[in-house]
Order: C-alpha cells, then sequence, then structure tokens
C-alpha cells in the first residue's frame, strides 16, 4: 500500500525497553521516569489517524513525558553522519547527541506508523516523506530535533561530512529548518562546526 | 528466530527464589540453548581488562564480534541479578559479590556464556589485552584466561592474535615479548594454535587517540612512515 519499509516488529517491548535501559543504566542522571506512560504517549501521537496527517505537535505530550536536561557544551549536532557522530559521542559520555537523550533513544532506527480507523500499527508497510510529508516518523524527529535544539546550551558543535553530495551544509536539511531556528541565543555562547572528509573520499 | 518472552522466562527461571550462592550452570542450560546462535569465522574478539576499548572498537568495526555483542551477552550487559528464597523470589536490594560467593547468578551465567562464546568460535580470533596493568597483561584468574582458553576448539580455530594495548601515555608494563604473553603463548601452543601478537594494534590505537589527539603516539606520521 505505501511504499516506505513497515512497522518495526516489537515496537512496543523495543521502545518500552529502551527507555528502561536508558534511565537504569545509560543515563540515570534524568531520574524517574514512567516508561509506559511514555510509551502511551508516544503511540498516541499517530494510532486511529491518517497516516498522512502525524503534526510535531501531536508528539508534545511524549516529549514532556521523556524530555530532561542537556548538560551545557555536550550537544552535538550532526548531518549526514550518524554512525561517526554515534562512535564519536560515545553513547553520551563525550557527547550528548539527539540519539543519546532519552526522546531520541526512543525512535532511533526505528519505523513506525498507525492507520486511520485502526488502533493497531501497520505493520506492512509506511508512506515515505515523498508520500506524504506529515508522517508519524518525519514529525517525529522534528519534533524531537526542535526540542533537542532548544534545550540545547553553552558551547555547541556541528559535525558535517565534507564528503557529501549537494555540500557539508544541506539545507533543506533538519539542522537547516529544525535545529538551527531553534538555538537559543541567549544559552548558546559558541557554535563550534567540524567538517569532516570520509577516509579516502572526496573533499568537496 | 528467538522467542524472546521464553528466553526472559528461562533467565528468570535459572535465579527466582533461589539461594544465590547456590546457583550452577545447570540452572542456566535451557538458557543457554534458547539464546545461543552461531557466529562467523574470524570474528570473535577475546579481551581481558579492556572492555572499554574492546566494546568501542566492535561498535565502530562490525567485522570483529565480543562476548557482548551477541545475543546472550548483549542482554546481560551492564545488568546484575540475583534471586532469594522469600517473596517476590528476586532481590533488588544488593546480590553476593563475587567475593562473598562464587556461585552467584552473575558469576555462573558469565562462565558458562564465555565457555559457550569460546566454542563457538572458529577460524582466526583475536584477544586485546592490556600492556598498562601492573599485574600482567595475561592472568590466569581472568576469565581469558581460565576458561575462554580452554574451551577454544583446536579443530575449528586456527590461529589467535594477541593485541596487546597500552594505555596512551600509561606505564609499557607489559609488551610482546613480556613474561605473561610467554605463558600464553606457551599455553595455546600446546593446544595446537598458531600465536602471533602485536604491540598497539595500529586501529585500535587510533580509537584510544581520539581521547589524547596531541600525543605523540597519537601522530598520523609516525617513524615508520
Amino acid at each position: 500500500k505505501w511504499k516506505g519499509e513497515a512497522t518495526t516488529q516489537n515496537l512496543e517491548s523495543i521502545v518500552i525497553g529502551r527507555c528502561y535501559d536508558y534511565i537504569r543504566i545509560v543515563n540515570p542522571a534524568v531520574g524517574e521516569k514512567n516508561c509506559s506512560e511514555i510509551w502511551e504517549a508516544f503511540k498516541n501521537a499517530f494510532i486511529n489517524k491518517d497516516p498522512c496527517s502525524i503534526l510535531p505537535k501531536d508528539y508534545e505530550l511524549f516529549i514532556n513525558l521523556s524530555l530532561h536536561t542537556i548538560p551545557p557544551n555536550k550537544s552535538l549536532f550532526w548531518e549526514n553522519n550518524q554512525l561517526l557522530v554515534n562512535s564519536f559521542a560515545d553513547r553520551g559520555r563525550r557527547y550528548m547527541s539527539l540519539g543519546d537523550t532519552l526522546f531520541g533513544f526512543f525512535g532511533d532506527f526505528l519505523n513506525w506508523c498507525g492507520q486511520a480507523d485502526s488502533a493497531g500499527l501497520d505493520y506492512e508497510s509506511c508512506p515515505t516523506t515523498e508520500e506524504c510529508e506529515n508522517n508519524a516518523v518525519e514529525s517525529f524527529w522534528r519534533m524531537a530535533s526542535i526540542t533537542y535544539a532548544q534545550h540545547s546550551s553553552g558551547v555547541i558543535h556541528v559535525l558535517l561530512n565534507g564528503s557529501a553530495v549537494g555540500g557539508a551544509y544541506p539545507d533543506p536539511g533538519f539542522f537547516a529548518d529544525y535545529e538551527i531556528p531553534n538555538l537559543q541565543k541567549d544559552k548558546i555562547s559558541q557554535i563550534v562546526i567540524w567538517v569532516v572528509d570520509d577516509i579516502e573520499g572526496p573533499d568537496m | 528466530d528467538k522467542d524472546c518472552l521464553k528466553i526472559w522466562e528461562s533467565l528468570k527461571h535459572a535465579f527466582i527464589y533461589k539461594n544465590p550462592c547456590n546457583i550452577t550452570s545447570e540452572d542456566y542450560r535451557p538458557l543457554m540453548e534458547l539464546a545461543s546462535h552461531p557466529i562467523p569465522c574470524n570474528k570473535s574478539l577475546f579481551w581481558s581488562k579492556t572492555s572499554d576499548l574492546a566494546h568501542r572498537y566492535t561498535k565502530s568495526n562490525q567485522n570483529f564480534l565480543t562476548l557482548e555483542d551477541t545475543l546472550l551477552g548483549y542482554m546481560a550487559d551492564r545488568v546484575s541479578w540475583c534471586g532469594d528464597p522469600s517473596v517476590p523470589g528476586i532481590n533488588y536490594e544488593s546480590c553476593p559479590k563475587r567475593s562473598e560467593c562464587e556461585s552467584n547468578p552473575s558469576s555462573v551465567f558469565w562462565k558458562m556464556a564465555s565457555k559457550m562464546f569460546a566454542e563457538a568460535a572458529c577460524g582466526v580470533v583475536q584477544v586485546m589485552l592490556n600492556g598498562s596493568v601492573e599485574a600482567g597483561a595475561f592472568r590466569s584468574s581472568s576469565i581469558f584466561g581460565s576458561v575462554e582458553i580452554f574451551n577454544l576448539n583446536p579443530d575449528k580455530v586456527s590461529t589467535v592474535h594477541i593485541w596487546l594495548m597500552h594505555d596512551i601515555g600509561g606505564p609499557q608494563s607489559e609488551s610482546c615479548s613480556g613474561h605473561s604473553i610467554k605463558r600464553l603463548k606457551s599455553i595455546l601452543e600446546e593446544r595446537n594454535f598458531k600465536i602471533t601478537c602485536e604491540d598497539n594494534y595500529r586501529p585500535v590505537q587510533l580509537l584510544q587517540c581520539v581521547q589524547n589527539p596531541d600525543h605523540t603516539d597519537c601522530r598520523l606520521c609516525t617513524n615508520t612512515t
């Protein structure tokens, strides 16, 4: 029906498990969170709705329940180098990228969507962003990126890919459209940009 | 395909309501059978006193797998558990340390999982040891030294590559020509394995250099280039 990958199998178990993994082991400093409540808020953002009508603000409750402080000087923004960022951030020990926050950790590498007139998740297929922009996953990351930018402070770092076709700074892109506009001038002292080329890759 | 709920149940039954100082490998047999899976040849990475570094390496290089990158190890990593005869059967307050009793649920688990990880290895295997530790890079009291090397199968494993890593700017307590490495080599040679040893295997050292980019050992052009 849709062109995109279906909802990840066992999504609920994975997401709730990740929540506990995060609050008990990865970053217990965030304190007590109600993982079942967070899952419900996450799910309610997109189930029983037209999968092409999901908006970032549908995830507002989810964000409110899973939000936590991001230590100053630890934010790491990026474009076109997710694996490198994950490696470099070292699960939040060196830097805390969006994927190292509770709300980002929740959804990383997963896929999901619902269907109109049904409380079930769609395990057959999901719309791609080309098919419709306002889909569950796209809106999730938009909301998460906005939140991440708004709560970043101190010296912030951006890791860009100097070998990327089209340029190291993609515009349009998540960083350009949802993060830069939401950086708080009064909380940020400096922006450090790193442009890294792929080893043996082109220097664009 | 694995049944995760069944796997959880078999883990739980291994220790729930039991005296946490009386756990045996038999308790874990159902779990081990349900959760084990084959490991591709030439990819096994053993480690001793190099946990952080070994795991950072396998995260950036999918060509190697530590025990903690297999299903069993992945599930149990950084998690602790123990039971108690009284309700609710799981002790959320404290668990016995190895020094309090050896047959505790965690120690028995890791010993058994390590044995199986070694048995499953084939082809060329790697081990990352710490040459900056005072007690020596290879110790017979470690899981590697007491369980893993004795469970490598000489009919399946041909060679053991030792990567002897020093902390950047740290003491060079031992190198490939060191005493404990000689002992490790003789134990392995006696079991018919070929051995190689390399000081500061460069790909792994480069990971260490992320923390110390200005150290002389981390210059891109070394004496050999």
